[in-house]
This record gives structure tokens, sequence and C-alpha cells, in this order.
């Protein structure tokens, strides 16, 4: 990747950052909402190679810490992301593909945001994070998924075209 | 991918994992040294969040009352037929008179007590991913705001303020599952601690097991050395359920919430506490029944005639 094209996607996760910080985070949504900057870091690192998905994860995860409204130590974030991603990429990259057409790709975020829900949630007792009542837990990954299963095919294509302009304009230029 | 590449990428790997965890023992270790980065950023964003704060207020509620449809559909069905009009008129408005509603409250709670406070706007709202249950208000350290300050709503207790920023401040909400804080019943005096578990109701944890405590009990905050991170008095909650479990080591209970906190658009943070201790002065009223009016007739018999 070259350094252009990791300047332009740096500026694109910032832009996705801000947006996730400044408008989504006003709306106290049912069932705990959704996390755009985790749909928009997955549904790039499935159409990534393993490396730039790591790269991605890591950037995606650092900004999450920086988010003054997330719990847990600094990093926790950036090493769960860059796992998930690098994951997701293992999984989806290639033609013997483990998600077959866009549908997969849809049900593999929701599956990728649960899987960081729950590193999170492993992660937490052993880096002292409290995170609430069993009640409340279920109850924020079942609404989470919930939202990301109807949020993720509205944005993808967004996101997918997002992704074939910056690269693609990148590897040719 | 070739044999060389495989390998660089599991370089690359093992480079960002261990950094991660380079970052996370430094954060453990206390050394904090992202944190003027992680204020930085903040610095960015708040500006937007206040921009997007003031365009989205009149639809702001309105996922919030999608949950609410289910139990009350024909209510509001019944509502919305007669007011759809009227309600997008007013829209704005109503969004003005909530806060204002709030923010009187709120004055007229912490007037009671003597606390000297500054009322920031909610400009918004904490992020599920982490668990965490935070809001942001519009002020900072410019207002006077520090670490570790009680926050009220118009109802009681909504938080402590966890981090400030030139002008914004992150409060930690009393559900947040990391929030202790000492309380004591009005009634019998006892005290406990009550910690927040992601939703309304909290757990209370008494430290004297031999006592009783009773469904609908209130409790107040026991406040703090220097009123930090509490001021004594505050309404919390009230006792819901009692856990009679034999075998316990502490008394325990479920606590309800004062304070809603979905719906939190005003908040005051108290910057300076009372002169003395307020007491029970805060106590919140309980509802009073509205009495029925009876109506009364007396049936006086007309005299039958005489003869």
């Amino acid at each position: 990747m070259s350094t252009r094209l990791i300047g332009i996607s740096s500026l694109v996760f910032l832009a996705i950052y801000i947006i996730q910080e400044s408008i989504v985070a006003q709306f106290r949504l049912p069932g705990g909402g959704f996390s755009i900057l985790i749909i928009f870091a997955l549904s790039w690192a499935i159409m990534s190679e393993r490396e730039a998905a790591a790269v991605m994860g890591f950037s995606a995860g650092l900004l999450m810490d920086l988010s003054q409204n997330t719990s847990g130590p600094f990093g926790q974030w950036t090493l769960i992301m860059l796992l998930a991603s690098y994951a997701i990429s293992f999984l989806g990259y290639g033609d013997d593909n483990f998600f077959g057409g866009a549908l997969g790709v849809v049900f593999s975020i929701v599956l990728g945001n649960l899987l960081i829900e729950l590193l999170f949630l492993i992660s937490a007792p052993l880096l002292g994070v409290s995170v609430g009542s069993y009640s409340q837990i279920f109850f924020t990954l079942f609404g989470t998924s919930i939202w990301t299963l109807f949020l993720t095919p509205i944005v993808l294509p967004i996101f997918a075209r997002l992704y074939k302009t910056i690269f693609q304009a990148g590897s040719l230029a | 991918m070739s044999k060389g590449g495989q390998s660089r990428t599991r370089l690359l790997l093992v480079i960002l994992i261990v950094t991660s965890l380079f970052l996370v023992t430094l954060d453990l270790r206390g050394v904090k040294l992202l944190d003027s980065l992680k204020q930085g950023m903040q610095s960015v964003v708040s500006p937007f969040q206040r921009t997007a704060n003031s365009a989205l207020s009149p639809v702001k509620g309105f996922f919030s009352d999608i949950s609410l449809l289910g139990r009350s559909g024909s209510q509001i069905e019944k509502l919305e037929k007669e007011n759809a009009a009227l309600k997008l008129e007013l829209l704005e408005r109503q969004d003005a008179d909530v806060q204002l509603d709030q923010l009187k409250n709120i004055l007229d709670l912490s007037g009671t007590a003597g606390y000297k406070i500054v009322n920031a706007k909610v400009i918004s709202q904490g992020s599920y991913q982490s668990f965490a249950q935070t809001v942001t208000i519009g002020s900072g350290s410019n207002a006077g705001i520090a670490q570790n300050m009680t926050v009220l709503s118009e109802y009681g207790i909504a938080g402590i303020v966890k981090e400030v920023y030139p002008n914004s401040a992150l409060i930690q909400l009393a559900s947040d599952p990391a929030f202790r804080i000492g309380v004591r019943i009005v009634n019998s005096q006892q005290i406990g601690f009550l910690t927040g578990r992601g939703e309304r109701s909290g757990v209370l944890q008494l430290l004297d097991n031999s006592t009783d405590i009773n469904e609908g009990d209130v409790l107040m905050s026991r406040g703090s050395i220097a009123n930090r991170p509490f001021v004594p008095g505050v309404p919390v909650g009230y006792i819901t359920t009692v856990d009679n479990s034999a075998g316990t080591i502490a008394q325990s209970a479920t606590v309800r919430y004062y304070t809603d906190f979905s719906k939190l658009s005003v908040l005051a943070v108290v910057v300076g506490g009372p002169s003395t201790n307020p007491g029970d002065a805060l106590v919140p009223q309980k509802p009073r029944p509205i009495p029925t009016p009876t109506v009364t007739v007396f049936v006086t018999p007309t005299p039958a005639p005489s003869n």
C-alpha cells in the first residue's frame, strides 16, 4: 500500500469516526444501537488482503480507544479490532472465500460485530472493566446485532464504492 | 500468497499485536502517554457534536419513542391523530420546553440544598459498544468544571464528571457498571453502597446485615470528603426489591434510580457543595392520591298531605 493510499484511507477512517462520535452518538437507540466505525472497518477488511486488513483494524481500534466514550484501558479496542479484522479478512479474501455473495458479506459483518463484542466481554474481566448485569449484556448483544443487520445492507454499497474508488484509482495511479 | 509475503504478514501481525499489548500495559501501569492525544481528539470532535446536537435535537427523541410503541400503541395513535399538524409546528418548541422544565427542576433541587451548580446541555450520548453508560455535556474546565464533581438531573443523582476538556466534559452516569456511590436510607439511616448495572436499576449492598430494609425506602447520597465526588443529600433512588436469600454476607436490594437516563437533555454539575448538610431536605415527596369528589344527595321525602 502506498503512502498516498494510507493517507487517504486514514482521512476516510477519521471522517467515519467523526460521524460516529458526532451524529450516531446523538441517538440513544433502543437495544444499544450500532457502531458505524466497526461496520466500516469490517466491510473494508473483508475486501482487503490480510496485511491491509490488520492495519485497518489497528487504525479503527486506535480511533475507538481515543474516543472518550469507551471504557477500559487504552489499547484494548486496538487489539480487539486488529484480531477481528485480520480474522474476517483471513476468511473472506480470495476466490475460495468463506462468504459467498453480498448476503454472506452482510452476515459475516454481523457475526464479526458480535465477535468483537464477545472479545470485549472476555477481555473485560482480565483488564478490570465492569460490564453490567447478564440481562443487560444479552440485551446489548442482541440489540447491536439487529441494528448491524439492519444497517449493513444500506451502507455496504457506499463503503464498497468508496473502497473501489480509493484503491482501484490508487493502484492505477 | 508467496512464502515471503506470508511471513511478512505474520511479522506485521505480531508487531501490531505487541504494540496493542504494549499500549494496554502502559495504560494499566498508569502511564498516560496518549492522554493529550485523547484530549486533542475530543477538542476536534466536540464542535461537531455541538453542531450535530443543535441540528438533530428535534428528531432525537424519535428512536427512543419507538420502543414505547408496543406498550402504548393505541394511546399514541389516538394522540397522533389529534396532534399531527400541531406536533410538527411545535417540535422545536417542545424540545426547548423539556429542557426548560428540566432546568427549572434542577434549579429547584440545587437551590433547596444550597449547591452551587453549572448547567450544561447534553451534546452527545455515550457508546454502547464497551457496555459503558456515559454522556458528554457542552461545558468543561472553562466553566469551572473539574474531575470527580457530582452531576445532577432534575430528579437527583445523574453521575459524576469522569473527564474534563476545555469546552466539554464526559459524565459517567449512575447506571454505569463501574459506578459506585455511598448511600444512606432516609428513615433508618443505614448506610451502604450502590452499584450501577447498565440499566435504570442498581444493586444496594448494606454494611450492616442485621437490620431490615423495606421496599419503597428512599436512598440519599452520603457525601464525600470535600464534597468530591459526591455532595451529601442528593436523592438517588428507592428500593424496589429486597434480596432476603439466606447465607449472604451483606444484605442487598435492587434500587430504581429517580433519574431516567434515557431522557437527559440538561444536567447540572455541582461546582460548590452546601455549607451545611441538607439532610433529608431533598427527599422526594410521595405522590398523594387525588381525592375523588363524591356527591351526596339527601332525599327528603315530601311529607304526606295530612287530611
